[in-house]
This record gives C-alpha cells, structure tokens and sequence, in this order.
C-alpha cells in the first residue's frame, strides 16, 4: 500500500509522462478491455463484427481520455457548472424525446446516439467537487444540503425515464462525494439510519410485481423459470466454470443462451464460466488494484477539488463493479448495470475513459505545493 | 517609519504587482482552497477507510465467488449438463407378431403426424382459417386444437394423428397456403385381424405408472409404448426390443444445435404363435354374433390352434389415441367384448364335468363299470324335501357309467357324487386342473372354483350340505370353470395323462442373429396319475357314443365328418339367477358346452365351446364343435411354416 502513496514522489519520465498518462492504472485498464474483448468473441460465437466495434469504441475511448488527461484541472472545475446544467437540459430532453427499447434513456441527435444519463455519472462528481472546492471543509450543514439536491435533481429525472439502477449508482456516486468531502460520520449514520426506517413503509406502498422482483431477489430458486431465472442460470454457469474454467469458446451456458445479455450486462458471468475462478480472480484483482491506484492518487492530490473528485470516481467505478458483479453471483437485484471496460456498449465505454482521462488529469497537473 | 515604506512600495509597479498576484490567486484560489493541513490529514483518513472498505467488499466477493465456483461447482456442473444436453429416446422397431404359418398378425405402420409448433403461430385466427381451407376440420376438433393452443406446456399442436402418407400428400399440394405446418413420422402398431384376434394379441399403449410397477415387465429408458393385454403384455420383454437414445445439445430455446452421442436401438424380436389364423377366422365368422368362447388345442404339445372370445373388438382403436366415447361405448357394451372369456369367463360347467367325475368315481372304487343305477326321473335325498330332477322325465331306467355319460344321465351321477362325498370329488377334480390356473401364457386367468368344505365354511359361514354335492356331480351348483381348463381337462383325457401346458407361444426370432427359439412343450408337461386304463377307456368310449351312437348319444343327430370319428360330451347348464319363466326371452336361456376332441382314435384336437345363453349343449354347441373339426380336418394338410 505505501506504494500508492509513494508513487506520487517518482518523477515523471517517458512518453507516458509527456501525454500525461498514468501507467499504472492504464495498464490494467488495457488489460480488462483485452479480456473484455476475448469474452464478448467468445461468447458471441465468434463474431468479429461485435469485436470491431468494441475494438473502435476502446480506441475512441483512448483517445477521449488522452485528451482529457491534458486539460487542466483547473478548467474542469470552472466548466464544471456548465457541464452539469447542459446535461440537465438532456435529460429533460430525454424525458421528452428519449428513444429506447424498453425505457427512453437514449437521445438522437442524428449524427450519435448516446445516453445522457451515463454522463452525468462523471458530471455528478465533477460538479459536487467544483461546488466543495472553494468551500471550508468539512463542509457546513446547508452547503450539505446544496450537494444533496445537485445529486438528487438528475437522479429522479434518471429514474422518470425510468432507469433505476442508474439513478441508484449517480446517487452513491453522490453521496461519496459528499463523504469525502468530509461530511460527519454520525450525520450520514443518522440519515441513513431515518431512510432504513422508511422502508417497511415504501414495501407497503409498492406494487405487487415491485413486490415480487424483491423476493425473488431474495430466493430465485422460488421462481426457477420466472424472474429469477436469469440469477440461477448465471449462478450455474459460474458454478460450472470451476477453478479453471471450461476454457475459451467453451461456455455453454453463454453460448447456448441460458444466460442472457451475456455480452453485456452478464459479461462478467460469461467470463467467469470460461475462465474459472481463476480468471475471475485476475479479473477482480486488476479492478480492485485501479481503486486502489486511484485512491492513493487522491490522495495525493494538492486540493479538495482534486482529492474529492479522483477519490469519488475511482471508488464509483469500482461501486459499479461491486454492482455488476453482485447482480450476478445474487448479491443485489438485477438492474442492469454494465461492468466497467468490459460490457459491449458504446456511452459507458467512452464515459468510463473520460473519467480516468479526468483522473490522470489531476494525477499529471499537481502543482508543487505552496508551504 | 513603517508607513512611510509602504507608501513607497505603492508604486505603480507595485500596485500591479499585486493585481498580477490577486488575478492569479483568484484563478487558482490558492487562499480559498488553502491546503491546510486539516483538510489533507482529513481526506487522507477516509481515503484510507475507503480503501479498507474497498479490499473488505473484494474479499467479500471472492468469498463467495470461490463458493459458487469452487466449492458448489460439481452441483453447478450437473444443473449446466441438465440445462443444455437432452436425451431424446429413439424407439425400437416392436417385433412382428405372426401366426403359425407365418401370417402376419401384428405388425408396424409408419404414420405422419401433421403438427405445427406454437410459437410460428403469429396470429392464430388467420391460422385457423387457413387450416380450415387446408383440413377438414370439424367442431371437435377446432376445439381441440384452441384447447392444444391454450395448453401452455405443449410446444407444438397436434393437428392431425396417424394420417397416411397418402392423406398427407393430399394436404401437402396446398401446403404453401400454410408453410407452417409439418409432418413427423412415428411408427404405429397396426392388427391385421383386429377382432377376430382381439383377445389373443391384445394391444398396446402408453407406459403407466403401474407398469413401471410391475415385477415383470421391463421397463427400459425411455420406452413410451409397451403391451398392455394379451400376447402384447405376456411377452412384452421378448417383442419390445430395447429403445435407444440420441444425447443432444440443445440452445435454451430448446433447439437443437448437435448430437453429442447416438446409441441405436435394438429391435424387439419377432414372435411366431401357435395360432392358426384362418382357423381363428373360420371360428370368429362363425361365432361373432354370440357370447362366448371356443378353444383348439393340440393335445399333443399345448398348442393352443384357435382362441375365441365372442364378442371381439377392435383393438386398433387402441393403439390410436382412443376417445373417452370410444371407450365408455366399449365398457357399457352390454356383450362384454373386453372380457376374455376363454381364460376369465368362469362358468358352470353342467354336464361336461360328468365324464372326470365319473372317471375319478372309478378310479377311487366308489362305482366299478358295471354298476348299475336305476333312474327313475328323479332322485331322492334323504332330508331333502324336493327331490333332484334328471332331465328327462321318465327316467333313464338302469343305468351304467358309459350309458349315463351317453345320455347325460343326472340321476346316475347323484347317486355316484352321493357315494363319493365331496371330499373325494373336489381332491380328485383338482388333479384335472380345475380350481387352478392352466399358465396358459396369458395374464388375468381366472382359477374357477371347486367347493368344499372348508371354502364353504370360510365364505359362507355355513356347513356343507350333501344336496351341494350332489349338484356338483353334475357340473352344477358352486361349481365353476373357465374353458380354458376344460380344455386342459379334455386334453389329460385324450392323451392318456399326458398334460401340456397350454401356450400361445410358438417360437421367436432374434432379427439380428436370425436364431429361432422354439417353444420347448416337453418341458412344460406334466403327468396326471391314470389308475387304470381300462377305466379311461370306458369314459373315452362313452364319450365316442355321444357323438356316434346315432338316437341314444345326446350330440349323435349331427352330420358325420367325412370318415373322421370324433368324441365329445354335451353340457347344459342352468344358469340360476335368471327368470326363464317369467321373460323367457333366447338371451336369457341356459349356457351350453360341447367338449370334445378329434379324432378319436389319435387325437389332434381338443375343442371347447360355450355359448352363453345358447340353449341346449346338443343343439347350439356341439354342431360349432363339429364344423371346426370338419373345418380343421380338410384344412390341416397345409405344413407349419415357420421358417418361411
């Protein structure tokens, strides 16, 4: 662990220090997408024309973050509030506009489509952080509130369109963010605690079929062929994979469509069953050293917007992986949550670029502090 | 002093000095975002705590990943096969069934069912429409069909069974109005004499639970067909063969996407069976309107040449899918076809049970031949208030045992069952083979019921009443046998002692190997003590003098078979609980029985035959008898051909 927090003391050199890349955290991250890639070939029966696409989508993203990485911290923290009111009005968009299979969550704009509420995973942060940085920390009560209702504006617009599981991780997202801005640990145990308590009364207030995705949650092997299907089946596959895996090209559950979605929100599952426990052993590691990385690198960081900002997004990519991969070995509910660099799908691929491009960012422009 | 320095240093350099500095620091808000060290030391504690609660979650998760993966993963590995590998059983070829010169009795159909799987159905009205343009289809089964489309667990819909490829192909030239629908082949098995064979064969249907059950059958993987009645049941492990099974891999879908592993199946074996089908036929043609049975067996082996129950069935209607109306009008059917009456119909035998007590009463020296008995009409039973009639009148005069069997004398079998007691009868008559199954191999024989003492006081609660025994001698009374065992009976008396076990069961063959395994009767017999041969001699001769002595024998008014002498012995029995007086309708009269066997010197045949409700033995049954002997004498020189 010294080393995250040494690492910052090494001199710059090479390319890598020129572009003002970090190394360690874009390797690991080539990494993920080079298995990602493997996965979504293996799983689509060897459909190179998924990988192409992906292929281009990862080198855009490339691209997207080098670009980032060189654009002072500083004039994020200015653009912050601009970014974040322009996304607003998207999603207001959307809400009036929004295209989509199943919910409205994309926008047309003709030339792309994108989803804005994939944005706002990086705005969020990037405007709760602008919003602490000229503020005393630990913040006071009412600059709280303020944050609170920047994080919980987009959130219920996301959850309009309706799309629960994003609403939910902008929301953590948020309230991260507001945790390491330094909010009290008894102010946030209470609150939470107050929201824990108003559960019995939501359950009595939801519907029946809300109702039923909870307790199928809950037990999936009561509803075997219904909604917890999809839960069993990635369990099986993951469970067949073993220790070494069925090997590449091998999975039968992925490829014979007992598990769904098995490019994209259960890509972890297709992994796991070719790879065994094994691979998903390197995988998880390779995520959990990117927090780390990014972790230290806040720590690191000479100011509260970059400290809040760095910290808040590394520990929002590794929430999604935790999310992920909970919803597929039956920690959490199934809400469609995509796992980072990994999953087929073009916003969240480029926005998850762009969020490390902002963290090496703030990594490659630390000012020499002023003692 | 010191103002006076400041006042120096507001130089206009100064002054912008300072402004460069305000707008940079304003730029960067170094004052406002000081860095102090609280902030630092803050932010770095919770940084530190949320790399803990990072490294807790990740381990948290490869707890449970190694639990699913590692620890579960053969149940996992099992429920993965489960999911994607089917076997899909490939049924075996059912052996033929043939008769003893190789007529096909029994035999397998390739039909088509025309089906059509649920989900291509876009709309289902318009579907129906155009299925109605291409099919004829009637009420029932348009409900049918919405009934099959609503049923969630079935994939596809059965339109049509058992349609014919020419039926199909009729279909077919308009198939493209509905490209839809499809045909799948599936092997049938068909009956060529349906109802003349009916109880005989048998037939076959879906496996059930109580087969499954069974000690006797075998019940292979994925067997869905298997015998249900008859020769079908008996022999089911022979004619079955052993299904085989394709392992396939399957999408969840449920489509299939290969064949991971093939076994084929083993074709059941052919079975040959001692049946003469043109004498089955000539038989059935000739008794199908009455209730019944008759029965041809070769004395000689057990081969069993002709099985009758009258009245037959179709049992092709069973092999399809038969309607409940179908099969409550089978049921409710006042004639009884399903009943197989040769093996389960118990009857009282009358008359045709004079020839073994008299030759047990012989046997045991009750009676030597030459005893007399005078009958008068009537025979008196001491505490017996109404006296037991013989059925002529007057009276037979002096009776001995041959002149009583020709005439079917009552009084002299009173009188000797009387002096023989029931004890003796009933011991003696079980060495005949009645009260007990012939193993014939047939399943559902009945054992037919000799009384005696101990069975009367065990289901009637009361002592035996010498009046009983009386009626016994006559064949009357508790009394019951199947014809089966009258037939057994017949055959010990022609052959000398000599049993055979009856059987069906001629010889099967394996298909692949090509070997015949015949049907062994020398180890399926068995010897019936005779005491004396002149005393068998005497009731064979009486019997001769039933058919042949022309006006005394009770069945000598018929027509004589070429040069062919045969024997036989008359029956009539009365059948209780029937008003004849009072309805007096030809339904309603006594059964009538002819034993006998052909010819008599060297026997080849023993017949049964009952008529139930047929009158008179001598008038209804005795000339059937005679037409199957003359029928079998002038046919029997065609040779068993087994081998083809």
């Amino acid at each position: 662990m010294s080393d995250f927090l040494e690492s910052r003391r090494r001199p710059f050199s090479g390319i890598s220090s020129l572009l003002f890349i970090d190394k360690k955290l874009l390797i690991p991250i080539i990494l993920i997408t080079i298995i990602g890639l493997l996965t979504i070939y293996s799983s689509s029966d060897g459909n190179m024309n998924l990988v192409l696409k992906q292929f281009t989508r990862i080198i855009l993203g490339i691209v997207v973050m080098i670009f980032i990485a060189q654009v002072n911290p500083d004039n994020l923290r200015l653009f912050a509030p601009l970014l974040y009111f322009l996304t607003i009005i998207l999603l207001i968009f959307v809400l009036f506009f929004g295209v989509g299979n199943t919910a409205d969550r994309w926008l047309d704009l003709y030339f792309i489509r994108f989803q804005p509420s994939e944005l706002m995973k990086i705005f969020v942060p990037l405007m709760l952080a602008s919003f602490y940085s000229d503020k005393p920390l630990p913040p006071r009560t009412k600059y709280i509130i303020v944050a609170i209702a920047i994080v919980l504006f987009p959130v219920f617009m996301i959850m309009k369109q309706p799309d629960l599981g994003t609403a939910l991780l902008i929301g953590m997202s948020g309230a991260i963010a507001i945790l390491l801005a330094g909010m009290s640990l008894k102010f946030f145990i209470v609150s939470s605690v107050s929201t824990a308590s108003l559960l019995p009364i939501l359950w009595m207030n939801m519907h029946q079929y809300q109702k039923q995705r909870v307790l199928t949650f809950f037990s999936p092997e009561s509803d075997p062929l219904g909604s917890g299907y999809h839960l069993m089946q990635s369990k099986i596959a993951l469970g067949s994979g073993g220790f070494f895996g069925k090997g590449l090209f091998n999975g039968t559950q992925s490829k014979l469509g007992f598990v769904p979605e098995h490019s994209t929100d259960f890509i972890f599952t297709a992994f796991g069953e070719e790879f065994g426990f094994l691979g998903v052993m390197v995988l998880m590691s390779l995520y959990l050293f990117i927090a780390l990385r990014g972790i230290s690198i806040s720590i690191g960081a000479t100011d509260n917007f970059g400290r809040i900002l760095t910290g808040t997004l590394s520990l929002t990519i590794f929430l999604y992986v935790l999310v992920n991969v909970g919803m597929v070995i039956g920690f959490l509910p199934v809400v469609g949550a995509p796992l980072p660099f990994m999953s087929y799908g073009g916003t969240s691929m480029v926005t998850l670029f762009a969020t490390f491009g902002i963290i090496m960012s703030i990594k490659s422009h630390q000012r020499i502090l002023r003692k | 002093m010191k103002s006076s320095y400041n006042h120096i240093m507001k130089t206009k350099a100064r002054r912008d000095s300072i402004r460069k500095r305000h707008k940079i620091e304003e730029k960067y808000s170094w004052d406002r975002m000081s860095d102090s060290q609280n902030e630092r030391k803050s932010h770095r504690n919770r940084a530190l705590v949320a790399m803990l609660i990072v490294i807790t979650f990740f381990v948290s998760y490869m707890v449970e990943l190694y639990d699913v993966q590692v620890s579960q993963h053969n149940y996992y590995s099992v429920k993965s096969d489960s999911n994607r590998i089917r076997i899909r059983p490939v049924q075996a070829t059912r052996g033929i069934i043939y008769d003893r010169k190789g007529e096909v009795l029994a035999d397998n159909i390739n039909t088509f069912n025309l089906i059509v799987k649920k989900e291509l159905i876009k709309d289902k009205d318009n579907f129906l429409k155009k299925l109605k343009k291409l099919v004829p289809l009637d009420e029932n089964k348009h409900n049918d069909i919405i009934d099959q489309y609503k049923n969630r667990r079935l994939k596809d819909i059965t339109i049509l069974e058992d349609i014919s490829l020419e039926e199909y192909s009729r279909i077919a030239v308009d198939q493209y109005t509905l490209p839809i629908i499809e045909l799948t082949p599936k092997s049938k098995r068909r009956y060529l004499n349906p109802e003349a064979i009916s109880h005989v064969i048998g037939y076959v249907g879906k496996v059930s639970d109580d087969d499954l059950y069974s000690e006797v059958i075998k019940i292979h993987e994925g067997m869905t067909e298997i015998g249900k009645l008859g020769v079908e049941r008996f022999y089911q492990n022979i004619l079955s063969g052993q299904p085989g099974y394709e392992k396939l891999e399957t999408d969840a879908k449920g489509e299939v996407i290969r064949t991971l592993e093939k076994k084929d199946p083993i074709r059941g074996k052919d079975i040959y069976l001692t049946i003469d089908l043109s004498l089955q036929k000539f038989i059935y043609d000739k008794v199908k309107d009455k209730e019944g049975a008759v029965v041809v067996m070769d004395p000689n082996n057990g081969d069993i040449l002709a099985f009758v129950s009258m009245p037959g069935y179709d049992i092709n209607l069973f092999t399809r899918s038969l309607t409940k109306k179908a099969y409550s009008k089978l049921i409710n059917d006042k004639r009884k076809p399903l009943i197989n009456r040769v093996i389960s119909g118990q009857y009282p035998p009358g008359s045709t049970l004079k020839p073994f007590v008299g030759l047990l009463a012989l046997e045991e020296n009750i009676i030597n031949p030459g005893k007399l008995v005078n009958c008068d009409g009537a025979y008196e039973l001491p505490n017996h208030k109404r006296p037991f009639r013989c059925w002529k009148k007057e009276g037979h005069g002096d009776t001995d045992l041959s002149y009583a069997l020709t005439q079917s004398c009552d009084v002299f079998f009173y009188r000797v069952a009387q002096l023989t007691g029931i004890d003796t009868i009933s011991e003696n008559l079980y060495k005949y083979g009645f009260g007990q199954k012939t193993y014939l191999d047939l399943y559902g024989e009945k054992t037919g019921l000799i009384p005696d003492r101990k069975w009367k006081s065990k289901t009637k609660q009361e002592p035996w009443y010498p009046g009983e025994t009386l009626n016994v001698g006559i064949g009357q009374g508790y009394f019951l046998a199947t014809p089966m065992q009258l037939t057994l009976a017949t055959s010990t008396l022609t052959n000398d002692g000599n049993t055979f076990i009856p059987h069906l069961l001629l010889s099967y063959k394996d298909n692949k190997t090509k070997e015949l395994t015949m049907y062994d009767p020398d180890n399926n017999k068995f010897y019936t003590q005779m005491k004396n041969q002149d005393y068998l001699e005497i009731v064979k001769n009486a019997m001769w003098r039933v058919v042949n002595e022309k006006r005394v024998g009770t069945a000598s008014h018929m027509k004589k078979v070429g040069n062919i002498e045969f024997a036989g012995k008359t029956g009539t029995a009365q059948v209780y609980n029937l008003d004849k007086g009072k309805t007096g309708t030809k339904s309603l009269q006594d059964h009538a029985l002819f034993i006998s066997y052909a010819p008599f010197d060297k026997p080849e045949i023993v017949i049964t035959v009952i008529v139930e409700h047929g009158g008179g033995g001598s008038s209804t049954a005795a000339p059937i008898a005679r037409d199957i002997i003359e029928y079998y004498m002038n046919n029997k020189t065609q040779k068993v051909a087994v081998n083809e």
